[in-house]
């Protein structure tokens, strides 16, 4: 029973990150109509961001979370500008094909400068734990996670009070209607294409002390990020909780409780996603 | 039309024309030229249904492992057939529930798909795990040239298939589907089968040219029969010699394979940035290819 509770308490610490880089693409998703492949490799830009200030300058993540933020903001608003908004009116192959592409080149340069090594960002508290009864919470998940929350409420409030916010949902909406009432589509794209990548950024950091910075780590984070967005139903932010919650739950009950486990984990995103377009499949979505 | 003929005609004479030293290495790359460019044209016959597959990699490992595993036991020539066929079960059930779907769900479960079968091959008892699967040569080693000419085999079946595309009335349901799939709805094309088709036709050759690489390898090992590199070489070549063309991938493939020998050499690790940064020019500023610079006439 306290290894099931204990496995529960992991799994749902793990949900706030994977819902934080899986808003971050159901936002380019629902409002820019781009199925960006890349997505990933802003998570990975901020993880070694992280790594690079933390091993040369001292760093420490806590700081690097917000220039993280504004750097992944940056580079998705140049990506945009350059690389998605001459595709928008494309074939959706063809855009699919240019973030597929953006993602291999990016994950293979940074192969080329960094290796294929996996980094560790190492702070003094990175082996911290809390006691709570019989279980321990690692104090960096549980500081990730209670961060999540918190950049999602954020979000929430921005995207129901703040003009800017309302305008994304009304483009996101429709963009025909919404452009009558005078709001101009091409900065609210630019703003939400930067707005998702600045997500991934700082999830990045969370997960260069979590886990570790290296090529190829945003690529797993796309993949379970498309799974819970097409569990949560395209377009549906609000869902992408629950169904984050769903994949990291999956994943602890398969880490703790299936023999030899550990390497299959990695297959369950795929059991989830599967599911998910079944059930789709099957209303006849 | 004249120029893949011509295509196929140099490499079924490449054996016999007087390269010198150079005829080892030469039919070596040949080789590979033959079975990624069979892979390029399989792709693209998804393709012209407008579907993006990410899973093509994964065609080509289920192949190249089926094969693997069962030619000690059944022969070269079965054992390349259920390799395929097992190729073309995966598509099946990949596509079934898939292809129903608006076309980003097929693209993002076809990957999935992909890294998902390497973790099985990693994971699953029969398949030699990470340390990897030797495999014996065609037809016991006997005949030198028998790898070379089963990948001709697979490229003259991958040409003949697209080229029956294009010509049949099945071009027109697959441009249909691309185009617009309502649409394509009301003038009374299945969608969903002929997409599957494209598809179950597609990994077959997939699977076929996985198959032939196994034996040309001689070993296996998940990383590498599942790579993402498979996956994007298959969807790289097409764009950049021609989307929904049957020359186009032939171009791509000579120029791209070789390239492919030279960047080896040259940065090993990593030389797939050459191709994600191929893939995002062709799309932005190339999208008809090396044939459209030719002045190809398709529009």
């Amino acid at each position: 029973m306290e290894l099931l509770l204990q496995t529960f308490l992991n799994g749902v610490l793990m949900a706030g990150v994977y819902a934080l880089v899986a808003t971050g693409l159901a936002l380019s998703l629902g409002v820019v109509g781009i199925v960006n492949f890349a997505h990933g490799e802003f998570l990975m830009l901020g993880a070694y961001l992280s790594y690079l200030l933390f091993a040369f300058c001292g760093v420490d993540p806590l700081l690097s979370l917000g220039l993280a933020f504004l750097a992944a903001f940056l580079v998705g608003g140049l990506t945009y500008r350059g690389l998605i908004r001459p595709v928008l009116r494309a074939p959706e192959l063809n855009q699919m094909l240019l973030t597929f592409g953006l993602s291999v080149f990016l994950q293979n340069l940074a192969l080329l400068l960094f290796g294929a090594d996996t980094r560790v960002v190492a702070p003094p508290y990175q082996a911290a734990t809390l006691a709570l009864g019989p279980f321990f919470l690692g104090a960096v998940p549980l500081g990730a996670f209670l961060l999540s929350l918190a950049l999602l409420l954020a979000l929430h409030a921005f995207l129901t009070r703040a003009p800017l916010g309302l305008a994304m949902r009304a483009v996101a909406q429709n963009r025909l209607a919404s452009g009558l009432l005078g709001i101009e589509a091409e900065g609210v794209y630019l703003l939400t294409f930067g707005l998702s990548a600045a997500l991934a950024g700082v999830a990045g950091v969370m997960l260069s002390v979590m886990l570790y910075a290296s090529p190829t780590v945003g690529f797993l984070f796309t993949l379970k990020s498309f799974a819970i967005v097409a569990l949560a139903g395209l377009g549906n932010l609000k869902g992408v909780l629950p169904a984050a919650l769903v994949l990291a739950l999956a994943e602890a009950l398969v880490s703790t409780y299936v023999p030899g486990g550990g390497g299959l984990v990695e297959a369950v995103f795929f059991l989830v996603l599967f599911l998910a377009l079944v059930g789709r499949a099957w209303r006849g979505a | 039309m004249r120029g893949v003929f011509a295509f196929l005609l140099l490499f079924a004479l490449l054996p016999f024309l007087p390269l010198g030293v150079w005829r080892a290495f030469l039919l070596d790359v040949g080789l590979f030229v033959l079975l990624f460019t069979a892979l390029a044209l399989s792709w693209d016959l998804v393709a012209r249904t407008g579907q993006l597959s990410l899973a093509h990699g994964a065609f080509f490992g289920l192949g190249a492992y089926g094969t693997g595993l069962l030619l000690p036991h059944v022969g070269t020539l079965p054992a390349l057939a259920l390799g395929a066929l097992l190729a073309g079960l995966g598509a099946l059930l990949l596509g079934s529930v898939t292809l129903r779907l608006h076309g980003l769900y097929f693209a993002i479960a076809s990957l999935a798909f992909s890294e998902v079968l390497r973790t099985l091959a990693l994971k699953l008892p029969f398949t030699g795990g990470p340390i990897g699967l030797p495999v014996p040569p065609p037809f016991g080693g006997g005949l030198p040239l028998a790898g070379y000419y089963l990948a001709f085999a697979v490229l003259a079946l991958a040409v003949a298939l697209s080229l029956w595309a294009e010509k049949s009335p099945f071009r027109l349901a697959q441009a249909a589907c691309r185009q617009s799939e309502a649409v394509a709805r009301v003038l009374g094309v299945r969608v969903v089968r002929v997409k599957l088709l494209s598809l179950f036709l597609g990994s077959l050759v997939a699977g076929l040219s996985g198959g032939v690489y196994a034996m040309k390898a001689l070993f296996l090992s998940p990383y590498e029969a599942f790579s993402l590199a498979r996956a994007v070489e298959a969807l790289v070549i097409p764009i950049f010699g021609g989307l929904y063309t049957t020359l186009g991938p032939l171009l791509g493939g000579v120029v791209l394979v070789g390239l492919e020998q030279a960047l080896r050499l040259w940065i090993q690790e990593g030389y797939l940035v050459v191709y994600g940064a191929l893939l995002v020019l062709a799309i932005l500023f190339l999208p008809k290819g090396l044939l459209g610079l030719l002045g190809g006439r398709r529009g």
